[in-house]
């Protein structure tokens, strides 16, 4: 999504710059060697940063609101954790280089496990849990129930970061820096991934969209999430009388919100939860975390251009279900074929009855969609504002011909649900 | 990018890290040049150690030898307040108890043995 409230994002880095300038300021050292200092100063940049990256995993609606959402949140999560990571990696290197000066012996013996103890070996599994959570986070093509399982490498390098500061010895201004992540991963399993902060839904209807694609009703069981069109929330499908979800988190935009707190969710088969989910049934329990996202977060004040490709079409056909549009639309809609074009009676029943929605839909089953010449000229994209929603290669495509079409950056808006 | 610069910066990392492990193997004994030879025979009493009991002006006793170790403080890893209170003092049962009973690495034994002064009379 292209930033459109700039002022979040500053508040990201504020919060970042805060908490690494704190734990260097109060450990910056004093009368030592270069090298030494830099290994401290370094070790704390880390530290820093992996608290800011911590920080960021938290998922509750009022702070991604705070923040500009969950996909600035995301991203500047992965950014903090590599920075903390090249960080840590210069510690043990730079306290090995002021040990050079004397002898390699000595040099080698401020890093090897073998002649040192608890504290240098605490800082390697540390470091070692990081080097292999990061590894497998980055590596292409690894199966998402591999990744999340392997991701958890990172939180126990975090753990073993805080025992290497507390075994070294911490002085009380310190002591709040292991404390602090300890405070946040918690926060952050127990709110979001246990589902503390999650509100309990039942599952009420079910209907086939197309070969892949299931729209599920849900009603609340307790107080509803307030949602509006647009956005989404990350549910756990859970048990049903003959049908186990598999209890995971994940993001589903909110095709439809009603009066009386009930939502329905799209959802495409994307992989092996999600794929399951295309048999769910009526009955099923489940928990609903958000609303999240900024995406058609204000009517647009003027007309507007919306690209849906495949399940994209949800977040706009929320907007349509909700009530008559109020300023000109030119929907396009993409899908691979007409068994996979979900909604699409729906939505042509919706453009005869909303006289401002101007609807195309393209079928591309074994084409690429020639955007150059679906997407409206020059001229008519003086003043609409661009709202994308679709695979990553389609978002990307429709970006660079908007771009050349004289779009600026600030009329285009997008959501990647790449939260891994 | 993120990509690229983790797996660049990690395979830095073990380059240096096997280059050191191999240097070391043709290094000899690390030699201390920054302190002048002292005659580490000369006999102290414990009443002298103990004037000396400040992070300026550092000794310490560990198995009747003297230490100067005002030079090293800064170098400890852990925080002052672990080591410091042990300046002017007979230090050994805390030189070999240190995290939870472990002794010290045989690294900080060869250490210690350059800023030995004296043995205790």
């Amino acid at each position: 999504m292209h930033p459109r409230h700039p002022l979040p994002h500053y508040r990201i880095h504020l919060i970042a710059a805060t908490l690494v300038g704190t734990v260097v300021w109060w450990a910056f050292p004093q009368d030592i060697s270069s090298w030494r200092s830099a290994s401290i100063i370094t070790g704390w940049i880390g530290c820093g940063l992996l608290l800011s990256s911590l920080f960021l995993m938290i998922r509750e609606p009022w702070l991604a609101t705070w923040l500009g959402g969950l996909e600035p949140m995301y991203l500047w999560h992965h950014r903090f954790g590599v920075g903390a990571y090249l960080a840590l990696l210069v510690h043990p290197l730079a306290l090995a280089a002021d040990a050079w000066s004397e002898s390699a012996t000595l040099a080698w013996g401020a890093l090897s496990p073998w002649q040192e103890d608890w504290p240098v070996w605490l800082g390697w599994a540390s470091l070692l849990c990081m080097m292999a959570g990061l590894v497998v986070s980055l590596a292409p093509r690894v199966p998402y129930a591999t990744w999340r399982k392997l991701h958890h490498l990172l939180t126990v390098s975090v753990i073993f970061g805080g025992a290497h500061l507390v075994v070294l010895g911490l002085d009380w201004p310190l002591v709040w820096a292991p404390l602090l992540a300890i405070f946040l991963l918690l926060w952050r399993i127990l709110r979001a991934d246990y589902g503390w902060a999650a509100k309990p839904y039942a599952v009420t209807h079910t209907q086939r969209l197309g070969t892949d694609m299931v729209e599920v009703s849900l009603r609340p069981l307790a107080k509803p999430v307030t949602g509006q069109p647009g956005q989404f929330a990350l549910v756990a499908f859970l048990r049903g009388p003959h049908f186990q979800g598999c209890g995971e988190y994940h993001p589903y935009t909110i095709s439809a919100i009603h009066s009386n707190g009930a939502l329905s969710l799209g959802i495409k088969a994307l992989g092996d939860c999600t794929r399951h989910l295309q048999s769910i049934e009526t009955g099923v329990s489940a928990r609903i975390q958000g609303p999240f996202g900024t995406f058609l977060e204000k009517p647009p004040t003027g007309p507007s251009l919306w690209v849906a490709g495949g399940i994209g079409i949800t977040p706009f056909l929320a907007v349509l279900r909700n009530g008559a549009l109020a300023q000109q639309v030119h929907l396009l809609y993409l899908h691979r074929n007409e068994s996979d074009a979900a909604y699409a009676d729906e939505l042509s029943g919706l453009a005869t009855r909303q006289p401002l929605l101007h609807l195309v839909m393209v079928d591309c089953a074994n084409c690429l969609p020639d955007l150059q010449a679906l997407l409206p000229a020059a001229s008519e994209l003086l003043r609409p504002e661009c709202y994308l929603c679709g695979p990553d290669g389609l978002v990307n495509a429709a970006v660079t011909v908007l771009r050349e079409r004289g779009v600026g950056l600030e009329r285009i808006h997008f959501e990647r649900f790449d939260f891994r | 990018m993120m990509r690229r610069l983790v797996f660049l910066s990690t395979a830095v990392f073990w380059l240096v890290v096997l280059v050191l492990a191999f240097t070391t193997g043709n290094d000899g004994e690390p030699v201390r040049t920054d302190r002048p030879a002292v005659n580490a025979d000369k006999l102290v009493t414990m009443a002298e150690v103990a004037h000396h009991a400040s992070s300026e002006d550092c000794w310490m006793v560990i198995d009747a030898r003297v230490y100067n170790l005002t030079a090293y403080l800064p170098d400890h890893p852990s925080k002052p307040s672990i080591i410091l209170p042990w300046c002017g003092r007979e230090a050994s049962e805390a030189y070999k108890t240190k995290t939870k009973g472990r002794p010290h690495s045989e690294q900080a034994d060869q250490a210690l043995t350059h800023y030995a002064i004296g043995r205790v009379e």
